[in-house]
């Protein structure tokens, strides 16, 4: 068993960071060599990417959730150290959780790989751990590859975080170099913990974990005075009060203790179920001997994005439920309450971070909850200003009022860096443009590295804004975004109708200039997807009651298998039997069968209008 | 009313099949065995090698056994309507197609239907003889009368179809129905207008024309051909049924056309569900909520329903006892059994008559209609509905298999 397993830590010997960095710099990696080099995890249990331990994170590289590790390190100066690493994800849409890890951590090693440089999350994390008060230690990673370029990558470090040519480490994760000088400098730089070990019991709860036997984990760092097994503890904001079951520390796996200390991290099992009782952000504390004052929580994460999710069957509306409240114990960022479709049936509106967020959300409820979903088109919060001088918030193109109800609309804006070689500035501006987007302002990072500010509506972000901006610039942009407030727009209801029934889930809201070339698009779309029926299906798009394009899908001429004596009947029946099925996953819109992908159609719509 | 049950009641029908064929075609996917043939000058065709027809002679005995054996199994009464399919029956030549009518011959009614296949190439003149004295129907594979669109299909080079339909009728054959393909790669309207010319000089009595299917795993699906485009298929379908109803053929099946009072109603018992006996490798039958497929393999067939050998006849075999390890009572071939529930009957009663547009009485098929799909297909003109019944119309017949699908309950 490891040394502090057992024994008590001194404050002065313990050390909480986390790695932080653009995504694909290279940040598990780092954090797998050091769990090897310290022998934290048995050769033979290594594998790449230890701490991303869902499937999805493992297969798309990413990590979306946070994971604290500790680690025994033996420094150069002969003494042992207790290094709690939490690691982060390095996707814009999940800085919340990055700002959560954080506000655990006294250091930041702020990762950039060499040969791509400074990017823009790793500009948007810097100023986390800025903001946090967080010692920042420079490392550029990368360093074996021939494409490196340290001096360039040292030079944008230097501007941003004002780092001297010393502070900054040169590493290679993949090969182990320069990772124990990294062990060293958290060791040296980093903060011990300032908590008071003899003051009242209080901790932070980072994140949490939803087990389905033992209930919420909650990950925790310890501020102040210690907890330990069969504690009665508090959450100060819910009041919720419980009896520690078991507590400990990750080492990667959960390890069982006796107590946690003063500076320490790890996790806390009660047997609460609800996880809303035991909300991240929250201060734990005992509650026979309570804490005064509860610790500074987190700005509460506000979904940006919204979408409906329908189960392709009907009768699925209480799996999706289930499976929803499921992923919302392990996710805070999301939310859902129930919505009612005329075209899809009963699902939910869900609210997400981004994209990355939602397709995340999906992918784990179809794979992990094995549920077939239809998404309908993301959109942002509107908000709709009526001639009555009331405010209705809209998250639903479907419920947007009608247009002689409403006095103004507005929509968020963001404030969105772009970080590109300079090469590509004119790209970019042009990219934004169409995209109505102001410019603020840009700088140098470097002689070959632009900094651009814009803002410009979420709604053009959520739509395709990322992608076009990787193909355009050849996949040398990075983008961060923060909200930064509503404004006006010239926006209208894009409703399109299906056999003379207007589909709720089709319908969208978009700029008015855009809407004619919109509507040709997607009604276009959708008469290349849905399948030719036995009747003839004319599809519309209209504004209030303008209609502004239209297709007509075709009757099928025929279908019917030419031959069917006494030999073939089975195979035939078969075939009508497995068509019936396959029929489940079409959604009946009147005498219409729309197949999921029509329902996409919308969401391809950007790209096109691009080229256009 | 009593919902009627598919496939119930005693067997009136039977099909053998005849796994021969001189050649194989490209698009065929029916069992059978290829038989070189070798033609005597103005005789019939002999298979190749003497040693090829004591096969033949063997398959005809299997066949009668089996019959023996099923008649014995099942409530058969009168056989209304007998059918030669394959393969190419016409192969195994006028003796032994005599020795096969003849097993059955007893039991045929009094105005039974029997039909037998064959190609142009099999119908020679002792075939036509020999199917006018039996008062055969014919049904001959022609698949067009374009050499170019036979070739297209991979079929070998036949006698001009046109002559072989001649002979037939010069030798007295008072029913022939005419196979037919359209879709074929490269076929246009024009193609299927020849078609047509040439029925209009033939009058033949009846004429299955069938949408190719190019079914995964034949010679033509390796060729990966260029068919026509769902539209234009559409369009030569409508064509095919215009031009045959012109020419007063009653289009009374997705694919079949009959002068009036010669449908085959060999075909329409299994389109109304009537139960049926197959005989033959490969050949299926269905009575009751029971539907077997005899193994498609000649050699095995044979062997269950002829287990004594005959290669080497000894007076004294005759007499002492057998090996006691080989069979030697006659059984019934291996088969594939199937199971139809009473759900899968009334599907299977459904999907038959949308065919033929025969009317179906909706307490037969309740449990497996969505009751909701009916309105919408009436108010289409793809069905109809009165006094209780259902029934696909001509517009519907077109896209049955949708309409089915639609009428299925989920």
């Amino acid at each position: 068993m490891l040394p502090f397993a057992v024994a008590m830590t001194d404050l002065t010997h313990i050390r909480n960071f986390s790695i932080i960095a653009h995504i694909d710099h290279g940040k598990s990696t780092l954090a797998d060599r050091i769990l090897e080099m310290t022998g934290t995890v048995a050769e033979r249990d290594m594998k790449e990417q230890l701490l991303d331990k869902m499937e999805l994170e493992r297969e798309r590289g990413i990590t979306i959730k946070s994971q604290a590790v500790r680690i025994a390190y033996t420094a150069r100066d002969g003494q042992t150290y207790q290094l709690n690493l939490i690691d982060t994800p390095g996707h814009v849409d999940f800085t919340y959780e990055v700002s959560r890890s954080l506000a655990a951590c006294e250091a930041a090693v702020l990762l950039v790989d060499a040969t791509q440089g400074v990017e823009a999350q790793t500009v948007a994390n810097a100023y986390l751990a800025i903001d946090n008060d967080l010692e920042i230690i420079p490392v550029l990673n990368k360093i074996d590859l021939p494409a490196a370029d340290v001096a360039e990558a040292e030079l944008e470090l230097h501007e941003l975080t004002g780092a001297s040519h010393e502070e900054i480490l040169l590493v290679s994760a993949k090969t182990g170099e320069g990772v124990v000088d990294v062990l060293e400098a958290v060791v040296g730089r980093a903060p011990a913990p300032s908590g008071d070990p003899a003051a009242p019991a209080r901790a932070l709860i980072f994140d949490s974990e939803y087990d389905q036997y033992r209930g919420v984990i909650a990950y925790v760092r310890v501020v102040d005075g210690h907890f330990a097994r069969r504690q009665l503890i508090r959450m100060m904001g819910t009041g919720q009060q419980a009896e520690v079951e078991e507590l400990g520390f990750f080492g990667p796996d959960m390890k069982p203790a006796e107590r946690l200390e003063t500076g320490e991290v790890g996790y806390i099992i009660t047997g609460v179920k609800d996880v809303a009782h035991v909300r991240v952000g929250d201060t734990v504390t005992d509650a026979r001997r309570p804490a005064g004052e509860a610790l500074p929580g987190y700005k509460v994460v506000r979904p940006m994005v919204f979408t409906g999710l329908f189960p392709t069957e009907g009768d699925k509306f209480e799996d999706l439920r289930d499976a929803l409240e499921k992923l919302k114990l392990n996710d805070a960022a999301l939310s859902y309450e129930p919505e009612s479709s005329s075209a899809l049936g009963f699902g939910f509106r869900c609210g997400f971070l981004g994209l990355l967020h939602m397709d995340i959300v999906r992918e784990r409820l179809e794979r992990e909850h094995d549920l077939e979903l239809i998404t309908t088109l993301p959109n942002v919060e509107f908000h709709v200003y009526l001639t009555d001088g009331t405010l209705q918030v809209v998250r639903n193109p479907a419920e947007m009022p009608d247009a002689g109800r409403i006095e103004r609309v507005e929509e968020p804006f963001v404030s969105a860096s772009v970080i590109v070689p300079s090469d590509y500035v004119g790209a970019v501006m042009e990219l934004c443009q169409g995209r109505r987007a102001e410019f603020v302002d840009m700088k140098y990072l470097s002689p070959h590295r632009v900094e651009m500010h814009y803002r410009l509506p979420l709604g053009e972000i959520v739509l395709d804004f990322f992608d076009q901006l990787k193909s355009k610039t050849r996949g040398y942009a990075s983008l961060d975004y923060e909200f930064w407030g509503y404004r006006e727009s010239d926006l209208v209801k894009l409703e399109i109708v299906l056999a003379g029934q207007p589909v709720d889930a089709l319908s969208l809201i978009v700029p008015r200039e855009r809407a004619h070339a919109r509507g040709r698009m997607l009604v276009e779309k959708l008469r290349q997807k849905i399948p030719r029926q036995l009747f003839e299906v004319p599809i519309q798009a209209a504004i209030g009651n303008r209609v502004i394009a239209r297709e007509t899908i075709k009757a099928k001429r025929k279908d019917v298998l030419a031959k069917c004596y006494g030999g073939d009947i089975t195979r035939k029946r078969k075939l009508l039997e497995k068509q019936k099925e396959g029929k489940k996953r079409m959604k009946q819109l009147g005498v219409v069968e729309v197949p999921q992908e029509a329902f996409l159609a919308v969401l391809e719509l950007d790209a096109g209008d691009q080229s256009r | 009313m009593q919902p009627r049950d598919a496939f119930a009641g005693p067997v009136r029908h039977v099909y053998v099949h005849v796994p021969f064929c001189a050649a194989r075609c490209d698009y065929c996917d029916f069992y059978s065995e290829v038989v070189p043939l070798r033609r005597a000058e103005g005789g019939a065709p002999e298979p190749a090698k003497p040693a090829a027809s004591a096969p033949l002679d063997r398959f005809v005995d299997a066949v009668s056994t089996e019959w023996e054996l099923e008649r014995a199994a099942h409530e058969v009464h009168g056989v209304r309507t007998l059918y030669f399919g394959g393969g190419t029956p016409a192969l195994l030549g006028v003796g032994r197609l005599e020795r096969l009518y003849q097993a059955f011959a007893a039991q045929l009614t009094a105005h039974a239907e029997v039909t037998v296949e064959t190609n142009p190439d099999e119908a020679d003149e002792a075939f036509a003889v020999w199917a006018a004295r039996r008062d055969v129907r014919i049904s001959l594979g022609v698949q067009s009368f374009l050499p170019r669109m036979r070739a297209a299909l991979g079929r070998r080079p036949a006698a001009d179809p046109s002559a072989a339909v001649r002979r037939l009728r010069a030798a007295g054959v008072r029913d022939i129905s005419v196979d037919l393909i359209h879709g074929i790669p490269g076929q246009t309207a024009d193609d299927v207008d020849h078609d047509l010319a040439v029925l209009a000089d033939l009058a033949p009595d009846h004429v299955s024309w069938y949408e190719l299917d190019v079914v995964p795993g034949t010679p033509l699906a390796r060729r990966h051909p260029q068919v026509p485009s769902d539209d234009e298929r559409a369009a030569l379908y409508r064509q095919v049924v215009r031009g045959l109803e012109r020419l007063g053929y009653r289009w009374y099946e997705v694919s079949n056309f009959a002068r009036p009072g010669r449908r085959a109603r060999h075909n329409v018992a299994y389109w109304r569900a009537r139960p049926y006996l197959g005989l033959g490798p490969g050949a299926v039958s269905t009575v009751g909520g029971r539907r077997w497929r005899d193994a498609a393999d000649v050699a095995d067939y044979v062997a269950a329903l002829d287990p004594s050998p005959r290669d080497l006849p000894s007076p004294q075999d005759l007499s002492s006892p057998r090996d006691p390890s080989s069979p030697r009572e006659p059984s019934p071939p291996p088969r594939e059994v199937e199971s139809l529930g009473r759900e899968t009957l009334a599907r299977e009663r459904l999907m038959l008559a949308a065919r033929c547009g025969s009317a179906v009485p909706l307490a037969d098929v309740r449990p497996v209609l969505d009751p909701g799909a009916v309105a919408p297909l009436v108010a289409a003109g793809l069905l109809s509905l009165h006094s209780g019944r259902i029934r696909v119309t001509r517009k519907g017949r077109y896209v049955g298999d949708e309409v089915c699908v639609r009428l299925f309950r989920a």
